[in-house]
């Protein structure tokens, strides 16, 4: 869990979806950085109430699909009209619309495997055989707010964090 | 004092009530403190609306009425907005979801999953064996003789490419298209979309004769300099099959891994643990992470929507690009796509209402969710029947001999008069039958007509490989194709190799979407309102 690593982190546990997204708002709203959650299904609106940005993700796919693309039409014209030039019936060597399927699905293949990469990359997934959860239930029906901060700002957060509907909040200290 | 909702307008898996603006009557208020807005133990205080609008969107403007947009919200003055009909019950609660899709999995299996399993197998052996066979003694063991050179081997292969069009289909097209309803049968979909393209691809590779050569259909660095001819369809067929194949793959991978997380945090056995925990690669279910994971999602299907219509538009056209009457059509792509969802989604309800059963999962697959799956099976077959009638009709009116003699003759009064008919009946009539209410929601009726859509499509690509074949320009060639036993047992062998794999997938992993069920529940913790319903209190 990154960012319980990186410095003190409250974490505050809700039954219910709405009551953390009310509580990141607030929390926000108290100036709070560095906020995140864990949950067991993507819950709507959260990143906006967390302030999180918005995925850099559809750029990776846009720019492999025109990669794979290109080098898939670039090779099959390298092959037909110049290594391997087959007359057929004396039809052009490079006939561009038959290329088109293939051009089509490297990029397709190519877009697809960047942007699975790309998903492990930014949601840091790697395979292991040893992981202990921070709560079992945070990928079953619990949500976790995550709220970082110095060891003096914990009291007060606490307090906002039982006021705001918390049915436990736990400290992780490094 | 005024409550009102803001609702995303967009998201995974539709609009959700997300989180509510509180204003007081006057909207040019003084904005209160944040600590107002706690105070009284959850009560709303007045002035606090900008608080809210921080939540959900950012470029949020307040009008003097009260009434206001943001980018991604709206917040409707005075009135809530209407209420959807939920997809689930609304008394499931999260835990349960978990529970209803994990427990069937748990302790020793059923009888009934024993005997499916153990007749899978036996046919799977049947067909290897027969396999085993061919790459010994050859193609000649098969019905496949001159002028019938492609035969049942390419039958099956269009069959089963046409099956595996369901999964993405659903996956993708149907999420693009907002429907939510998805989510209770796309997983099962997609691990068929899987299981029937590796039988799919099976077929060609045997049918090559020489399969330990299958390497060649692969453009690679050679010392003689070789290449494939990329302007035959044959080698389209090979970039399209193994591209859908592996994007289909990710893809449903990428939708298990928050399920394989829930599963690694439930399971005790160590060793199952350690297998769930790498599958599930160290999912967290951050917020941030999801966010990655959501737009990730909405990538994939908006490249796997395209890809799953020109996979089965580049097999049609391994067809319609030869110059064979009965082959050579303009209709072909969109005719084969209609059919693939046509069979696709057949095969998806003969599926789930087996496993609605077997698994107590009837309050996720409704018979909501089937009539709709039995509503596409009505759609595309009209298009087909259309096709069809498209197909006769062009022979008739061209006026062209050879088109004439295969598709009128051959295929309705000729020797294979009794496939094309079968074809027919299967295809276009039966189906007929979801015309009304009750038959398509009768799960006797949609399982018996979702397994004879099956036996018809089959039929139909008999009938398109096999008859415009049998009887080619040279009539000393003429003959009778009929497939051999091996030919037999080898697509028995297939359909024992989709079941086995599908058995060892509803014992080992969610049959579910659990993360995906589990956002659009309406009510997500059992007995605790909304903000919106303490509103109205």
């Amino acid at each position: 869990m990154p960012s319980l690593r990186e410095r003190p982190t409250l974490v505050a546990m809700f039954d219910d979806p709405e009551a953390l997204l009310r509580a990141a708002t607030i929390l926000r709203t108290h100036n709070y950085a560095g906020l995140d959650a864990l949950t067991p299904y993507p819950v709507h609106g959260l990143p906006e109430a967390l302030g999180l940005k918005t995925s850099w993700m559809p750029r990776v796919t846009k720019t492999a699909f025109f990669i794979g693309a290109g080098l898939g039409f670039a090779f099959q014209v390298w092959v037909l009209g110049w290594t391997w030039r087959l007359n057929i019936a004396g039809k052009p060597f490079v006939p561009v619309p038959a290329l088109m399927p293939v051009t089509f699905e490297s990029g397709i293949l190519v877009a697809g495997i960047a942007t699975f990469v790309a998903m492990l990359i930014a949601v840091k997934l790697r395979p292991t055989t040893h992981y202990v959860p921070f709560d079992l239930a945070l990928t079953n029906d619990r949500f976790a707010l995550l709220v970082p901060g110095t060891a003096a700002e914990m009291g007060p957060i606490r307090a906002l964090l039982e006021q705001l509907g918390a049915a436990e909040v736990r400290t992780v200290a490094n | 004092m005024r409550i009102e909702c803001a609702t995303p307008r967009h998201g995974l898996a539709g609009p959700v009530r997300a989180c509510l603006a509180i204003s007081s009557d006057d909207a040019n208020a003084p904005v209160g403190s944040a600590t107002a807005w706690m105070g009284g133990a959850g009560d709303f205080e007045s002035g606090t609306l900008p608080v809210a609008i921080e939540a959900v969107g950012q470029p949020a403007s307040m009008q003097a009425d009260g009434t206001g947009k943001g980018q991604d919200f709206m917040l409707e003055h005075g009135t809530l907005p209407a209420e959807e009909p939920p997809i689930y019950d609304t008394r499931i609660t999260l835990n349960r979801v978990t529970h209803d899709v994990l427990d069937p999995m748990k302790g020793r299996p059923g009888g009934w999953w024993w005997g499916a399993f153990l007749a899978a197998a036996g046919a799977l052996g049947i067909g290897a064996a027969i396999v085993a066979l061919q790459l010994r003694v050859g193609l000649g063991i098969l019905g496949l003789r001159r002028p019938e050179m492609w035969g049942t081997y390419i039958v099956n292969f269009v069959f089963w490419v046409g099956i595996g069009h369901a999964g993405t289909l659903i996956s993708a097209v149907l999420f693009l298209l907002r429907q939510r309803w998805r989510t209770a049968i796309n997983r099962t979909a997609e691990a068929m979309t899987i299981f029937a393209v590796i039988c799919a691809g099976m077929f060609p590779l045997l049918h090559l004769g020489r399969t330990l050569l299958a390497y060649w259909l692969f453009p690679y660095p050679n010392d003689r300099e070789l290449w494939v001819n990329f302007n035959s369809p044959l080698v389209w067929d090979v970039f399209a099959v193994s591209t859908y194949f592996t994007i289909s793959l990710l893809f449903w991978y990428k939708g298990l891994i928050p399920d394989f997380a829930t599963m690694r945090d439930r399971e005790h056995r160590p060793w199952v643990k350690k297998i769930y925990t790498a599958l599930s690669l160290r999912w967290e279910g951050t917020a941030s992470g999801w966010v990655h994971y959501e737009s990730s999602y909405g990538l994939f299907a908006a490249i796997a929507t395209p890809l799953v219509l020109s996979v089965h538009s580049v097999v049609s056209a391994d067809f319609a690009v030869a110059l064979v009457p009965g082959w050579h059509d303009t209709i072909f792509p969109p005719y084969f796509v209609a059919g693939a969802i046509f069979s696709g989604f057949a095969m998806v309800v003969s599926l789930l209402v087996i496993l609605r059963k077997a698994y107590h999962l009837e309050q996720y697959i409704t018979l909501d969710h089937l009539e709709l799956m039995n509503k596409i099976i009505l759609v595309t077959s009209t298009i087909v029947a259309f096709a069809y009638l498209d197909e006769i009709f062009m022979a008739w009116y061209s006026e062209n001999p050879y088109e004439k003699h295969i598709f009128i003759w051959l295929r309705f009064v000729g020797p294979y008069a009794w496939a094309g008919w079968l074809a027919v009946c299967c295809n276009c009539i039966v189906p007929m039958v979801f015309w009304f209410r009750r038959a398509r929601r009768s799960l006797a009726t949609m399982f018996v007509i979702s397994l004879l859509v099956n036996v018809g499509m089959w039929f139909e690509r008999y009938v398109i490989v096999v008859t415009s074949l049998a009887q080619d320009f040279l009539p000393s060639n003429w003959g009778y194709f009929g497939p051999t036993r091996f030919d037999i047992g080898i697509l028995i062998g297939s359909f024992g190799l989709f079941f086995t794999f599908f058995l060892l997938f509803v014992r080992f992993m969610p049959t579910l979407a659990m993360a995906e069920i589990k956002a659009i529940l309406r009510h997500p913790v059992g007995g605790q309102p909304s903000l919106q319903e303490k509103s109205h209190a």
